[in-house]
């Protein structure tokens, strides 16, 4: 069986590499299995191609293979050869009832967190001076208004938010409130879980219709008190 | 001699059989599930509409979900008494029975229940079904129990204060009170012959689930708590009612696992011929 060594070799090295160590290295990710399948697939047949490129090696690459599978002269092998022989109908049976059978997991919904604002809320500026006193007045609004979800410490984490899918904003993460401009959390805050487009899903959010209850200058106040609380800037052009 | 090429192809398709067996397999071990959604178990010999306590509610999974107070509509609520309900769900290919069961440490005239529902393919608010800005949405189906009524209303609401009881009500409740949990049993019949009010349960098929509960204690003054929008709320979930067993994969796999063994034989017959001429 000299001649097969090597490519079995090969390919349970190939498979190790590509679902143990690929994923370790820095930067990867694990690959999904129709992905590591093309690649074994993929040197499978290079094998094949390699291993039939002259009349010798072709013969000492299949003769062994026809001599396992015809059962001749194996001695030991042949309980191995059938093994072989009742394993792999039991294999394809499996593998057909699994892409076959029904899945108990429901549909799965994508949901966009950061959806584009309409275009009446691009660019706009906070028309509310920096003030210390404004930024103060900002935050007793979002303890009033905000905090019951959005977390007193503006983690997301507030006693109500429990129960919300999807859970309310943390802006203490930086790929929140960082990445996005005061205009478009004056958009979010107005208009609220109601406003999103189709993407955002927005039969699913909890987040209040702000403008039927606050005016546009408290909820500019609010946006500074939150930038401020949770230690962010807003997202600028420079 | 066979010609090498064509056993070349077939010892190729076997390998090919194999590698997709292992690769396939072993990624679906790696499934971990949640609790996402009610599964209404298939059962014979009728739902225990009428029973809380049933034997056969043992048969279907209990899934958790947690509540919020309400806090979408400007009527709100700050706290809630129930924090979690455990839900259950059984159908008889007919009629189908819901079990909300819930920790409330008093029972009260004004402790109330409801469950909701999206009716046909328009996607709903779970706020009662609040009109959304850019998306045309639904209405809701809800089916809504109050301890002193003794029984369920069906109704159906399109946005806060819209709420209003239907012309058919096809829905019934039964609840019992005992050591601080309450256990309250909604049934309907899974289809019903107005598609444009109520839901309509297709088994097989998931659709979309929520949950309200209003705990009925008063506060010093005598006032109830939690009343109208200011209750505990869930957000959307899902329910799926079991369809019929269907064996048909059972029959694929053995048809699959035939033909293989029968590529093995002529492959192996062909080779020993191909080795004796």
């Amino acid at each position: 069986m000299g001649a097969l060594g090597k490519p079995i070799i090969l390919m349970v090295g190939m498979y190790a590499f590509l679902k143990f160590v690929l994923p370790n290295i820095p930067g990867s990710a694990p690959l999904p299995s129709s992905l590591i399948f093309l690649y074994l697939l993929l040197t499978a047949s290079g094998i094949v191609i390699f291993e039939t490129l002259s009349g010798e090696s072709k013969d000492a690459f299949w003769g062994p293979i026809q001599r396992f599978l015809t059962g001749e002269n194996i001695g030991g092998l042949q309980a191995l050869r059938y093994g072989v022989f009742i394993l792999f109908p039991l294999l394809v049976g499996w593998q057909t009832y699994g892409s076959t059978a029904v899945s108990d997991l429901p549909p799965t919904e994508s949901r966009t967190i950061h959806p584009a604002p309409p275009g009446e809320y691009t660019g706009l500026s906070n028309p509310v001076p920096k003030t210390p006193e404004n930024i103060m007045q900002g935050k007793g609004f979002y303890a009033a208004y905000c905090s019951p979800c959005h977390g007193g410490n503006f983690d997301g984490k507030g006693p109500a938010a429990r129960g919300y899918i999807p859970a309310p904003a943390n802006f203490a993460d930086p790929t929140t409130i960082a990445m996005l401009q005061e205009s478009y959390l004056f958009w979010r805050i107005k208009k609220g879980g109601v406003g999103l487009p189709i993407e955002g899903a927005p039969w699913k959010s909890a987040m209040p219709r702000w403008e039927v209850e606050l005016p546009d200058e408290w909820i500019w106040k609010i946006i500074m008190g939150e930038y401020d609380g949770a230690h962010q800037s807003p997202r600028t052009w420079e | 001699m066979k010609p090498a090429n064509q056993i070349i192809g077939m010892f190729l398709r076997s390998g090919i059989g194999v590698l997709t067996a292992i690769v396939v397999g072993g990624a679906t071990l790696s499934f971990a599930q949640e609790s996402v959604s009610v599964r209404a178990t298939l059962m014979t010999g009728g739902v225990p509409v009428d029973d809380p306590n049933a034997a056969a509610w043992s048969s279907a999974p209990p899934a958790t979900f947690p509540m919020s107070p309400q806090v979408h509509w400007q009527n709100r609520i700050q706290e809630v008494t129930v924090k979690d309900v455990i839900v259950r769900a059984l159908h008889d290919g007919k009629q189908v029975a819901v079990l909300v069961e819930y920790a409330d440490p008093t029972q009260d005239p004004d402790d109330a229940a409801a469950l909701e529902f999206m009716v046909g393919d328009k996607k709903a608010h779970f706020a009662h079904g609040q009109p959304m800005l850019q998306v045309e949405g639904g209405p809701v189906n809800i089916w809504f129990w109050k301890n002193k009524a003794g029984k369920a209303v069906d109704m159906n609401a399109k946005g806060f204060g819209t709420l209003k009881s239907q012309e058919h009500q096809d829905v019934k409740a039964k609840a019992v009170y005992s050591n601080g949990t309450w256990k309250v049993v909604f049934s309907r019949d899974l289809a019903t012959g107005h598609a444009d009010e109520d839901v309509q349960i297709t088994p097989g098929q998931f659709i979309n689930i929520a949950f309200a509960v209003w705990d009925g204690r008063k506060d010093g003054a005598g006032d109830l708590v939690e009343k109208g929008s200011q209750k505990a709320v869930s957000s959307w979930w899902y329910f799926r009612a079991d369809a019929p067993p269907d064996y048909s994969g059972y029959m694929y796999a053995a048809i699959a696992a035939a033909l293989a063994l029968g590529f093995q034989f002529v492959l192996i017959r062909k080779l020993k011929k191909g080795q004796s001429a």
